[in-house]
């Protein structure tokens, strides 16, 4: 994906072979620009554009102490890889005192988990070589602080693999890692910036885009119908929601791909902010195989609108004509049968007709008790109301979701049911055998009212099930081709380095 | 401190270990600020075994931390840090003196098969970092109640005094500790009011009067009965810890001599005097005796103004207790003590049985008493009022609660959640028990009620809080 910068390797030679030769793969960035498309963070694209760059920002300063979330990336010799906000090289001597904190206590045979004062929440994690440490004003617990740290190592690993990380770090114990991930700072900060805002990843699940199941099993047969060996994944992706996704059989067998996945694969889409044009890029999964790649073609349907975007996933690294005449053929498929029209037709706040005056806004997610739930974990929302239009109560929102989520969900005290009447907001959070939900009502709700329009709600969606949820994963099998049957299963149990191949792209 | 649960039908038992202390040291780094030095910053340190470099490194470790949070937030550094076994809370009650004190985590200890060692398992989410960072709160507020700030001692003598001080304290209080039971009521530090009707409320306040009046030197005074304040003449502050200190150890020291049996040893030698049943808890043990030495304790109050050093003199009669305090620059004699005993004696013998009249009559009115089927903690923070149903006996050494430890854990939960806003706020929750916890904040004052009621639903749960807010609440509220 990114196009590694061979600064005096030549210093460096037990690295030479870690690094690929960028050649013949070229980086979706240069992609995209060699079809004539510059990024326009002002074309109204539903493309999500990253933020600004902070990358220069005066460590310094007071605006800098008072971000919201501090994220920094080091290895485990103290070297700096990634700060959100400010230059990381500048923050070393802030990242060497974390790296001691860590040591210190780790030399005590304990583990550092985490540092609260009045406003500020500092929570560490270690994995392997790696060390994450998230300064964080919001008042979020510490499990949930930890598990975005969590993804922001698997964004990395989603990038590098995660035996690629180990085994460097094994050669070279202070390897600067920056040399990896140069270009892809953008997609960390892309990372953080959705997951403040996006609940999906508070509920571990994918948010679909509501459709009848009879059109969305129109768009399903014509994605399965457009496959090719090797290709294990296609995804059909409107307005960042979910449309259809179908599997490969045989190869993939018992497989599940997991949401956290497929968040870091729309992250990943989402923070190249490329328009026309296709991107080829290599992939890890890490829920799903932390130590190979698999092969992603991006290529939106709609230019210049860009809101509906495919996704195919292939195991084999020299696809890319296979994929982009997959593409071809479900375009043409599409525009036959006009089947995106439905797309576009579909209605985000639909539940408005239930009447239900006082209600907000709510999040469901249906339990994994049922098979298609558990195949692929969804849950719906509808658009923000009208008082949290603003990202900041938009957050704001989510963060209220996120207390009760982590009171709900307490390893040593959980609960069924919280009802919380605050001053802006009454809040509700229910978790059943079937199904978790989180409801905002207007703040002088009573509380007989509330329970009816729950009830109102939760009968509204029973009966909308088939169309909120994408309620079945259709598969599909191709034969892989012979010889290269080590190389091309992205299976869930560990491969051997050398075997696959595909380690050898760092 | 180890609790066996026998677990499962495997018949292996899991071994319970409760929070415990692992450590407490106090530190100042303006005492060693150079290199080599850093002994000399360690004014308190138990367990006083530790090596002297470990000692060091693990206060090296604090000033690392508040350092760090402090590049993010100057104003307010950390409180507590966290590792997989044990928390660690920080407190600067002065300026650049720092206390520190570190809990072992609770842990389980699953026996594995095959003779492997056991599987240690550390419960991090049991420990609620404002119940033990009220309790480290407290420790110094205790101390100062007996020997003053921190900085006066090391203005009159230096490192040394101060360190004598610390020591002395330190070493009895922190066995007093009991880390296994605390819970939301030391976040809260409240006080316990008695009930009263107006006129024997009034009756005791023109006791109050009299006595201050007839003996000039008293300063303040404050009048608790069975266990419960009654009327205080001190602040708000310092009247909470001395609270603390009368109910959690001085008066449990002392039992009922008058309620013991004719042949008790516990019954004085006053055989002559039938005139009263007061008699000093604190100073002369046996004012016949008149060899016999006795001091009052010192207590330090108001040390952010007027700093006073006072004599505590607890005097008792039945279940009334009254505090005088007098300045100690005044040396307390003989005379004064026995002059004291019979104006105050009979006086107060008087009064604490008709105050238990009293308390007879208005339950007697009341109807008999809905034993509490409500468990219910209320707390108002304008004058640190403080019931609880729940807690059935506080003594020195534990308060045992009657429902699970769990619940209780909730309220902290419930109650962090409300200290982050300002407004009022109604937090109902049902846990996995199916029991109901419902807090509420409303106007300064908290109160959470547990509901075992598993049937209930919501309407029916709030419809039974309001019912307990309309009956339970008057009698308290007229104290306010």
């Amino acid at each position: 994906m990114h196009k590694s910068e061979n600064r005096g390797s030549w210093e460096f030679q037990p690295e030479e072979t870690l690094i690929e030769d960028s050649g013949e793969f070229p980086s979706c960035l240069a992609q995209a620009d060699l079809n004539g498309q510059n990024k326009d963070p002002s074309a109204g694209c539903a493309v999500d554009v990253p933020g600004p760059s902070y990358q220069n920002e005066d460590i310094m300063s007071e605006s800098w102490r008072q971000h919201r979330k501090h994220v920094f990336v080091l290895s485990e010799a103290g070297k700096p890889i990634y700060s959100r906000y400010g230059n990381e090289e500048a923050l070393s001597s802030t990242m060497g005192v974390m790296m001691a904190l860590v040591s210190f206590v780790q030399a005590g045979g304990n583990t550092i988990q985490s540092i609260f004062s009045d406003n500020r929440t500092v929570v560490f994690l270690q994995n392997g070589p790696l060390v994450f440490v998230s300064v964080s004003a919001t008042r979020q617990s510490e499990q949930q602080l930890r598990s975005e740290l969590l993804h922001v190592y698997h964004q990395i690993v989603s990038l590098l693999t995660q035996a690629s990380i180990n085994r460097i770090f094994e050669c070279r114990k202070n390897y600067d890692l920056r040399r990896l991930l140069f270009g892809s700072e953008k997609i960390l900060d892309s990372l953080l910036d959705v997951m403040d805002s996006d609940p999906g990843f508070m509920l571990s699940a994918v948010q679909c885009l509501p459709l009848p199941s009879s059109s969305r099993d129109v768009l399903s047969q014509i994605l399965q119908k457009a496959v090719t060996p090797n290709l294990v994944f296609s995804f059909l992706i409107a307005n960042n929601r979910l449309v259809s996704i179908v599997q490969e059989k045989t190869v993939l067998e018992d497989a599940r791909l997991k949401p956290s996945d497929l968040h870091l694969l729309f992250n990943l889409i989402r923070a190249s902010a490329f328009q026309a044009g296709e991107i080829w890029t290599p992939i890890c999964l890490p829920l799903f195989n932390h130590d190979c790649y698999f092969y992603a073609y991006v290529a939106y349907l709609d230019p210049p609108e860009c809101t509906v975007c495919l996704v195919l996933l292939s195991t084999d690294k020299e696809a890319f004509y296979a994929m982009a005449e997959c593409k071809r053929k479900i375009e043409e498929a599409f525009a036959s049968q006009n089947a995106l029209q439905c797309v576009s037709n579909t209605q985000m706040s639909c539940f408005d007709d239930v009447g239900l005056a006082n209600l907000r806004h709510f999040l469901y997610k249906p339990s994994n008790v049922q098979e298609h739930h558990r195949q692929l974990p969804q849950f719906t929302c509808p658009e923000m109301d009208v008082a949290y239009r603003t990202q900041d109560e938009k957050i704001h929102l989510l963060d209220l979701y996120r207390n009760m989520h982590n009171r709900i969900h307490s390893t040593s005290r959980p609960l069924k049911l919280i009802y919380h009447s605050a001053e802006r907001e009454t809040l509700l959070a229910w978790v059943t055998s079937k199904f978790e939900m989180y409801a905002c009502f207007t703040p002088l709700i009573t509380k007989k009212s509330a329970i009816s329009e729950l009830t109102k709600l939760l009968r509204w969606i029973k009966k909308e099930e088939d169309r909120l949820f994408i309620c079945n994963l259709p598969k599909y099998s191709t034969t892989p081709q012979p010889g290269r049957s080590s190389t091309d299963r992205g299976r869930s149990d560990r491969q051997s380095a050398s075997d696959t191949g595909l380690l050898s792209l760092l | 401190m180890l609790m066996i649960s026998p677990r499962m039908a495997s018949g292996m038992q899991e071994k319970q270990y409760t929070p415990s202390l692992l450590s407490f040291f106090i530190y100042n780094p303006k005492f060693g600020p150079r290199e080599g030095e850093e002994e000399k910053k360690i004014l308190f340190y138990h367990p006083i075994e530790i090596e002297k470099n470990e000692k060091i490194r693990n206060v090296g470790l604090c000033e690392a931390i508040v350092q760090f949070t402090r590049t993010f937030c100057p104003t307010k550094p950390a409180k507590s840090l966290h590792t997989q076994k044990n928390r660690q809370f920080f407190h600067e009650p002065e300026e650049n003196f720092w206390m520190v004190m570190i809990v072992r985590n609770p842990m389980v200890e699953k026996p594995n098969k095959d003779g492997k060692p056991p599987t240690v398992e550390y419960q991090e989410e049991e420990i609620i970092d404002s119940v033990y960072g009220s309790v480290l709160q407290q420790c110094y507020s205790m101390y100062k109640l007996f020997n003053g700030t921190f900085s006066r001692a090391f203005e009159a003598g230096g490192v040394e005094l101060l360190t004598q001080k610390l020591e002395k304290f330190f070493y009895r209080y922190l066995q007093t500790l009991h880390l296994q039971s605390c819970d939301l009521l030391d976040v809260f530090g409240g006080i316990s009011f008695f009930p009263l009707d107006k006129m024997t409320y009034l009756k005791i306040q023109s006791f109050v009067n009299r006595v201050e009046e007839s003996l000039s030197l008293i300063k303040y005074t404050a009048f608790l009965y069975n266990d419960q304040l009654i009327w205080s003449g001190l602040e708000q502050e310092d009247m909470r810890i001395l609270y603390k200190y009368l109910t959690t150890s001085l008066f449990p020291r002392h039992t009922e001599p008058e309620l013991a049996g004719r042949d008790s040893p516990l019954r004085p030698e006053v055989a002559g005097n039938l005139l009263h049943y007061g008699r000093f808890l604190t100073g002369p043990a046996n004012l016949k005796d008149p060899d016999a030495k006795f001091r009052f304790p010192r207590i330090f109050v108001n040390t952010e103004d007027s700093y006073e050093e006072l004599h505590l003199i607890v005097y008792k009669a039945m279940s009334a207790a009254v505090c005088f305090m007098v300045n100690s620059a005044v040396d307390l004699s003989r005379e004064f003590c026995e002059q004291l005993d019979s104006m105050v004696g009979p006086h107060l013998t008087l009064l604490a049985s008709d105050i238990c009249e009293q308390y007879n009559v208005n339950r007697r009115i009341s109807g008999p008493e809905k034993e509490p089927q409500f468990k219910f903690i209320y707390f108002n923070h304008m004058n640190l009022a403080e019931k609880s149903t729940i807690h059935m006996r506080k003594t020195a050494s534990v308060s045992l609660t009657s429902v699970h430890p769990d619940l209780m854990k909730i309220l902290g939960d419930i109650n962090c959640d409300f200290a982050r806003v300002d407004e009022d706020e109604e937090i109902i929750v049902k846990a996995m028990t199916d029991y109901w916890v419902v807090g509420k904040k409303s106007d300064q004052r908290e109160l959470y009620v547990i509901l075992n009621q598993k049937n209930a639903n919501l309407i029916e749960v709030n419809e039974e809080v309001k019912r307990l807010c309309a009956t339970q609440f008057n009698n308290i509220f007229f104290l306010d």
